[in-house]
């Protein structure tokens, strides 16, 4: 499962396997190198709803407190506030409330927002999963991907442009 | 007399601090709480509870007249007044005293002698206990302010009269300065406070915060219990104390004790009190600063190097007993330092109400915890946001550091921020470590560290890894429960197809 997370001004990508031992895990800080991770499912604990495990041969007790996509997560006497998002949960709430592109050739907006970045212009060739747009909503940053290989026809906002739910972003030809 | 049975008119950490004397004494405890504390430790722990008005402050736990009431109605015969609140008003001793009650401390006298700051200086003055060097009256003219200058000795510190914030308050280091500051001054009280009248003192370069705990009895006898110092601070809040301060040698801390208690028998004091003195570093000269009448948030540090029940002996000194100490009795054994742990964010120094997850407290060899804090407990926003005091104990100051460090580790409080990486930076501080550090230092060196740097003990991936596995449990289980709802329809489908 593929996250995007962003803690202090610091942004992330993980990407988690969960395997049948252990837990897979590679992280990747600002753009910079990937760092794999094991973390052991035998060391792995729930501990009074906190959760302790092995690493770096280090036994560390976490409190991970929050849900859907907030986290604060302490440890150590620290603590980090944690925004994080997968693109199955972004493609989820986009499904529900009925826009991303759809059997007619156009991308509507998921959700009531701000464009923060457009990816693309009228000709590109896009293959599925190259980003098209981020979008700010609920004080967070949202990367929108091709869900399959297109040709763009039009871009119909700009960027900083506020956006309502159903607003036709893009079109494809 | 004896105590059967007494009242505890504060909360938090400082109403379970004296409920435990008091418990150890075989007196009976009686809390009272606001309609936002029911929950509190101090509840919990007393013997009897009552409830006296709203969470606000004015409400409650200020509300002398409903106090006395329940100290009357539960059969207390005396009321301890913790620190802040009532602790230091004299109205309140006096209708105690009325009421045939007896107050766990000074006398109302002892309490208005050194509740007004100036008439207080004055009265140290007079006790030949020293007091920071400068002008008694306001200073004319450049000609007169450079005598003055002179007889107080550079650096000299020129003060509007009404100045504060950074206006009308100028440091002058030598002669050459001393006039165009003295007229700047001047101007500035004329222009943002309407008054221009300018007095000097000596600027203290290197200025410490050193105390001295004196305790007094009924029958006039006043000892001393060494110093602490108390230079961490933050805004004039403390954050960390210790004693005995390695920077006091030990022919000044005679000294500066045996002011402290001359300071206390001037005024004939009762109680434990506490002599507080700028101390400057740079020439180990002492002056006095203020009497606080009460007992201190940090008397446990105090407790740990003398060895010396402080609240015990309150309670003791009440019931109209001798100290149960002679000054020949008290002697420094180690060191002890103290770490406030208050729900505040490290950084901006926010308080962080809000409810507490986990809380483990640290355990373990001369470490000592005077908290209210337990998992599920909700911090209240209407009162101060100290929920603990973690203590440590060593045979010198660099076994007791490296305890406090070790405790500090073991502490684990989530749910809410906490300052507790805030005492991790200042142990592994230079100036703390070779205990040069002054009332500037946790404002200068530490105030403005980012949050990053501030939270350099734990990698960052550490957090990152925690919360993608529990977003990815999240996401499991949501996907999980989807899936067997989609089976539910498809069962309930094939189900009424059947009927048909």
């Amino acid at each position: 499962m593929y996250f995007e997370a962003e803690s202090n001004g610091i942004q992330f990508k993980v990407r988690v396997n969960e395997k049948r031992s252990s837990w897979a895990l590679s992280v990747q800080k600002n753009e910079g190198d990937w760092k794999n991770f094991e973390i052991s499912k035998n060391d792995f604990r729930d501990i009074n709803n906190a959760i302790s495990f092995m690493f770096e041969g280090q036994s560390y007790l976490v409190d991970v407190a929050g849900n859907g996509t907030e986290f604060s997560v302490y440890t150590r006497g620290s603590y980090r506030n944690i925004k994080i998002f997968n693109d199955e949960m972004l493609l989820h709430e986009s499904l529900k409330s009925g826009a991303i592109q759809g059997a007619n050739d156009q991308l509507t907006s998921g959700m009531p927002g701000k464009i923060i970045k457009i990816f693309v212009k009228p000709g590109d060739l896009l293959k599925k999963d190259d980003p098209i747009f981020i979008i700010e909503a609920m004080k967070m940053e949202n990367e929108i991907r091709a869900a399959q290989d297109a040709t763009v026809k039009e871009v119909m906002v700009t960027e900083g442009s506020a956006v309502s739910a159903g607003t036709v972003l893009i079109t494809f030809s | 007399m004896k105590f059967k049975k007494i009242l505890i008119a504060n909360r938090g950490e400082i109403a379970i601090r004296v409920i435990r004397s008091a418990r150890a004494m075989g007196i009976q405890t009686v809390a009272v709480y606001s309609e936002a504390d029911r929950d509190s430790l101090h509840v919990l722990l007393a013997d009897e509870a009552y409830l006296i008005g709203p969470a606000e402050s004015a409400q409650s736990y200020l509300q002398a007249g409903k106090i006395i009431d329940v100290a009357l109605k539960s059969g207390a015969e005396a009321i301890h007044p913790g620190y802040g609140f009532l602790s230091e008003n004299a109205q309140f001793a006096r209708d105690l005293n009325k009421a045939g009650l007896i107050f766990i401390g000074p006398t109302p006298e002892n309490i208005e002698a050194m509740g007004d700051k100036l008439a207080s200086r004055e009265l140290m003055k007079k006790a030949s206990v020293p007091t920071v060097p400068g002008t008694e009256d306001a200073v004319s003219n450049v000609e007169n302010a450079a005598i003055e200058a002179e007889k107080i000795g550079y650096p000299v510190m020129i003060k509007a009269s009404a100045g504060g914030g950074g206006k009308g308050i100028r440091v002058v280091h030598g002669p050459k300065e001393l006039a165009s500051s003295f007229r700047a001054c001047q101007s500035e009280g004329l222009n943002y406070f309407k008054d221009d009248r300018v007095f000097i003192e000596r600027f203290i370069q290197n200025p410490k915060h050193i105390e001295v705990q004196v305790f007094g009895d009924k029958h006039g006898h006043v000892v001393h219990l060494y110093e602490r110092e108390c230079s961490g601070q933050r805004r004039h809040q403390k954050v960390i104390e210790e004693a005995p301060s390695i920077s006091v040698p030990s022919d000044i801390r005679e000294k500066l004790c045996s002011a402290a208690v001359k300071a206390a028998q001037s005024i004939n004091y009762v109680g434990a009190g506490t002599v507080e003195f700028i101390f400057d570093n740079s020439t180990k000269e002492f002056f006095f600063m203020e009497m606080n009448t009460r007992l201190q948030v940090e008397h446990p540090v105090t407790e740990m190097i003398t060895g010396r029940d402080l609240v015990r002996e309150q309670i003791s000194v009440a019931a109209g007993y001798n100290l149960t100490f002679t000054q020949d009795e008290v002697s420094i054994s180690g060191h002890s330092i103290e770490c406030r742990i208050c729900a505040e964010d490290p950084k901006t120094f926010a308080p962080s109400p809000g409810k507490i997850r986990l809380c483990r407290v640290p355990q373990g060899e001369f470490t000592r915890v005077d908290g209210c804090a337990y998992p599920g407990y909700e911090i209240p926003i209407y009162y101060d946001p100290m929920i603990a005091k973690l203590i440590t104990w060593g045979k010198t100051r660099e076994e007791c550091i490296g305890r406090m460090k070790r405790a500090l580790a073991e502490f684990m409080l989530t749910g809410i921020k906490t300052n507790i990486v805030l005492h991790k930076n200042i142990l592994e501080h230079p100036h703390f470590i070779d205990g040069s550090y002054t009332t500037q230092f946790i404002e200068n060196e530490l105030s403005n560290k980012s949050q990053r740097e501030l939270f350099m003990f734990v990698d960052d991936h550490i957090f990152i890894i925690s919360a993608a596995i529990k977003a990815y449990q999240e996401q499991k289980r949501k996907d999980t429960s989807r899936l067997s709802t989609a089976r539910r329809w498809k069962t309930l489908g094939r189900q009424s197809q059947l009927r048909n």
